[in-house]
């Protein structure tokens, strides 16, 4: 005999709106075992705890039932305040009648009768509940940063600086993300390098860092604490340990390559390094342009190399880590415009994409910092139009946050660089930021031209061939205009990562409808996923700007660290154990487990898992063709009961 | 093709090389019945036992099933036909026996008949095949002449039913099972002991020959062969109240086979569909 109370949350009106609460408390007095049913509008605050606390010395209960919001939410509270009083935790259970019940239904007849049956299968689920003992692990101090942007050079910077081991991967050849390509920043107009160079640079000297450049991690095992990471370094074809930067190498390379950092309008020797001041400024070479591995002979580098750095015969090697978090800031990619045809990207010489343009302004462009067009001419118009792919429901509905202020920053600088026109198309302007409308102002005055109005579509000029004639709806004066310019700046949407989904699987992160990757609360838990241990910062969590990034970083460092300051830290009961008995030996569970806990026994031909490395996510029982596998709190015997309970009523 | 006289010759040519020189312990093939029509598993151990081998066109019980019985690190050698040889593949696929263990005789063959109606069940449970997958010694000739067969056009009429009707139609097929667990007995696929549905704790079904707890063993056994059924019928003609399983198994493995781009039991390489894992698998299974 089990002696249940049940505590029935209102959370102001969030249930009590379309759930009758009042009468889900009468309802559970009525039902066998369950002592005591109480309400309360916030069961969550103080006095709703020493409700539920009293309660359970008066009525001497051994199951408690909350049926309030997610238990995502509070569970971790309720478990708590039943721990205080000297009940086992784990003999809470949680009802969600908010998400799942009062929030999905506008009927309180409805809400009501599910509360009812989310009840009644909780207190047949309670009765088989027993107490469980939560387990202490280590930690590993060691922390892995994914992407080496300004969010994970930010971030592992101020971890490094605490005295942890910091690793930081990095897929390309440098680290500086985005951020390395930009010219100036809005709305203060600093140089992007200037401010970010020295930081790159702290990274290299840090001694707390191991920077991974060219590398990416193919797979990631474990769990909070305790996570086992394999990096793949590329091959480079030059032994970085030898290499003295020397660059005889691509000063001699015939290959030709399209460089990427560039955004396509400059070439590059197939070994070289991406920018002057590219951290670590050492080359690699790009199979893809080199001679030799084209063509099969050349090898010139490797003859005009003092140090001998050259190896053609190197493999991609793989490096296995060990880490008790993770931070995942991945960036962006600009979506690709050249589907939206009406634009004419890639077609019409003149159409620039926005990073094609912050390659221009830059004095280590293609340019040398001279803003002229393809064929080497100066613009003598220049329209920018904003929202292209973004705040679109044809394509990403989403508002891309930074496109409105690097385009008065455009506007700024092709009138400080050219004698140029210069347009913008905007829907509306959105300068919320610190100093972001004073920028605004001080644009406008600068004489550049605001037509209100999203760019429909560019046209070649029928009168002055080579021209571009921009159309659009100027919303103000109602009127449509064609514009004729030289040259047209497109301000795409932001988009996740083309292989967002495979970081994201691997990660066991959930994204939003656009593919962002997802936070655990959108407000207060901006930083944190669903999986624990794994952070994320900078724009793969959402479009923003360099602060919002910066700061994110530092947000998500400071997250780390209260997981990886401690030495062990307290983990869930709930694991799975193998029945041996009744265990068939076909190792589903082997195969299906995400944290490598179960094994096989070939002596006794029964699996066992090894609950050090148990997550408890329970998908080993859910694949075990014998339910030889028990979930520890979601048995099958529990569960069942809790499915009678809800088919019951 | 090789005439069965012929195979039924080789296949005793070659069980008594490998069991003279002990390099198996055992040979599964098939041996007399009460008549011709009724032919049984046989597992040689000695090269004296070889006399009783036989090879006829009934010879269909999938001797993959027996594989399992004996000790991890058994040498066995193993008489298969196209889906028997399947049925091995899965079985290596999921460890229950190591390929270096074992030794394939192949037995590439068309026109065997049902013992109980004497039909060709060619086209309705061979999978389309008739050549084994995996073998070491072939017994006869390989088959490329006939047209091939989709294992899947027998399902024409079925998937015609809808919804509902396919509900009434199972309803009315399993209210037939008296649960006699032949099909699990014959299935290669079947070596979970416990079987799910003989547990008490929890009860998963009702154990007595009725309607609801009939449902609950046939969907739970169909979901559990899920992508890695390999079709060769034996359930189907096991079961003495000839319930068509086939039809589910096969719905289930077209299902499988266009979601994951991958039969079961084709590669030992293969990967089993339902336990792992890819980025590129269908989500329709979520719809």
């Amino acid at each position: 005999m089990s002696r249940i109370g049940v505590f029935v949350c209102h959370c102001g009106l969030n249930i009590a709106k379309t759930v009758r609460v009042s009468e889900l408390v009468e309802f559970a007095r009525t039902l066998p075992d369950v002592v005591v049913a109480e309400e309360y509008k916030f069961m969550c605050s103080t006095p709703g705890q020493e409700l539920i606390q009293n309660d359970i010395k008066k009525y001497k209960l051994d199951r408690v039932i909350v049926a309030a919001c997610s238990p995502l939410m509070h569970e971790k509270t309720f478990r708590k305040v039943i721990a205080a009083t000297g009940l086992n935790q784990y003999l809470l259970t949680i009802v969600n009648v908010r998400e799942q019940t009062s929030w999905v239904t506008s009927d309180i007849e409805v809400g009501t009768a599910k509360g009812k049956a989310l009840i009644n299968g909780a207190v047949y689920r309670a009765r088989l509940l027993s107490p469980l003992v939560s387990r202490v692990i280590d930690v590993n101090p060691d922390i892995v940063v994914v992407g080496g942007g300004i969010a994970g050079i930010q971030a592992a910077l101020e971890l490094a600086d605490t005295g942890k081991q910091v690793y930081l991967v990095e897929k390309s050849p440098t680290i500086g993300g985005h951020m390395a390509q930009f010219d100036k920043t809005f709305p203060t107009l600093d140089c992007s390098a200037c401010i970010l160079t020295p930081k790159m640079d702290a990274v290299l000297q840090h001694k707390n860092i191991k920077m991974m450049t060219y590398c990416e991690v193919t797979e990631v095992k474990g769990y909070v604490g305790n996570f086992d990471i394999i990096v793949k370094q590329k091959a480079r074809y030059v032994d970085h340990d030898k290499c003295n930067a020397c660059l005889a190498c691509t000063e001699k390379c015939p290959g030709k390559g399209v460089s990427e950092w560039d955004e396509g309008l400059a070439k590059k020797k197939a070994i070289s390094i991406p920018f002057p001041q590219a951290v670590p400024q050492k080359p690699v070479i790009d199979r893809d342009s080199c001679t030799f591995f084209l063509k099969g002979k050349c090898r010139l580098c490797e003859k005009v190399c003092e140090q001998k750095a050259i190896d053609f015969e190197q493999q991609d090697t793989f490096v296995n880590i060990k880490a008790g978090a993770i931070i995942v800031a991945t960036g962006y990619d600009l979506m690709d415009t050249k589907p939206l045809v009406q634009y004419g990207y890639g077609k019409l010489p003149g159409v620039y994409s926005a990073l094609e343009v912050e390659r221009l302004f830059n004095s280590a462009g293609p340019t040398g910092g001279k803003v002229t067009l393809r064929d080497g001419s100066e613009p003598k118009s220049i329209a920018i139009l904003h929202c292209i792919g973004s705040r679109d429901k044809n394509n990403h509905e989403h508002c891309s946050r930074v496109c409105c202020m690097y385009s008065l920053k455009f506007a700024h600088l092709f009138k400080e660089k050219t004698s140029a026109d210069v347009y913008q198309f905007y829907i509306d302007m959105r300068a919320a930021g610190k100093g972001y409308e004073e920028f605004y102002n001080r644009i406008i005055e600068e004489d550049v031209k605001f037509i209100r109005g999203k760019g429909a579509r560019i046209t070649e000029s029928k009168e002055e061939p080579g021209r571009l004639v921009v159309e659009a709806e100027d919303t103000i004066t109602t009127k449509f205009i064609n514009l004729p310019v030289d040259m047209v700046v497109l301000s795409p949407a932001i988009v996740p990562r083309a292989d967002a989904k495979d970081v994201q699987r691997m990660f066991n992160l959930s994204s939003d409808k656009h593919g962002f990757f997802m936070e655990r609360h959108p407000k207060l838990a901006p930083l944190s996923t669903m999986t624990e241990g794994v952070f994320i910062a900078g724009v793969c969590q959402g479009p923003k700007d360099i602060p919002d990034t910066v700061a994110q970083a530092l947000g998500a460092a400071a997250e780390v660290l209260t997981i990886v300051s401690k030495d062990k830290m307290e983990l869930e009961a709930t694991t799975a154990i193998v029945n041996p008995a009744v265990c068939c030996g076909c190792q589903n569970c082997v195969r299906v487990c995400p944290y490598g806990a179960p094994s096989f026994n070939e002596q006794k031909n029964v699996c066992e898992i090894n609950e050090a490395l148990c997550k408890g996510c329970g998908q080993c029982a859910a694949a075990c063709p014998t339910s030889a596998i028990i979930a520890r709190h979601f048995t099958n015997e529990q569960v069942l009961a809790e499915i009678e309970g809800l088919m019951e009523y | 093709m090789t005439n069965f006289k012929q195979i039924e010759e080789n296949l005793k040519k070659e069980a008594k090389k490998l069991l003279e020189a002990g390099s198996v312990a055992v040979v599964l093939a098939y041996t007399k019945g009460a008549d011709e029509k009724h032919p049984q598993p046989f597992a040689a151990k000695k090269a004296d036992d070889v006399a009783n081998i036989i090879f006829n066109e009934y010879c269909n019980h999938n001797l993959a099933r027996y594989i399992v019985r004996y000790a991890p690190g058994t040498k066995i050698a193993v008489a298969v036909k196209a889906a028997d040889s399947r049925a091995v593949v899965v079985l290596i696929q999921e460890e229950k026996i190591k390929r270096e263990n074992l030794i394939l005789l192949g037995i590439p063959v068309s026109g065997m008949k049902n013992q109980k109606t004497g039909e060709i069940i060619d086209e309705k449970t061979t999978g389309g095949l008739t050549n084994p997958v995996v073998y070491d010694v072939l017994l006869g000739e390989e088959i490329h002449t006939g047209k091939p067969v989709s294992p899947y056009t027998v399902l024409e009429q079925y998937e015609k039913m809808d919804k509902d009707a396919r509900f009434a139609f199972w309803k009315a097929q399993f209210d037939k099972c008296i649960r006699c667990y032949a099909c699990r007995k014959a299935c290669p696929m079947c070596y979970c002991d416990p079987c799910f549905i003989d547990q008490t704790k929890p009860r998963w079904a009702d154990k007595s020959p009725q309607s609801h707890g009939n449902l609950m063993y046939h969907l739970t056994r169909f979901q559990h062969l899920a992508g890695r059924c390999i079709d060769c019928g034996e359930c189907t003609r096991a079961c003495p109240v000839d319930i068509p399983l086939y039809l589910f198994h096969k719905k289930v493995a077209k299902d499988c086979e266009e979601m994951f781009k991958q039969a079961a039991g084709m590669k030992i390489e293969d990967k089993l569909v339902m336990v792992d894992f890819r980025v590129e698998d269908s989500d329709k299974i979520l719809e």
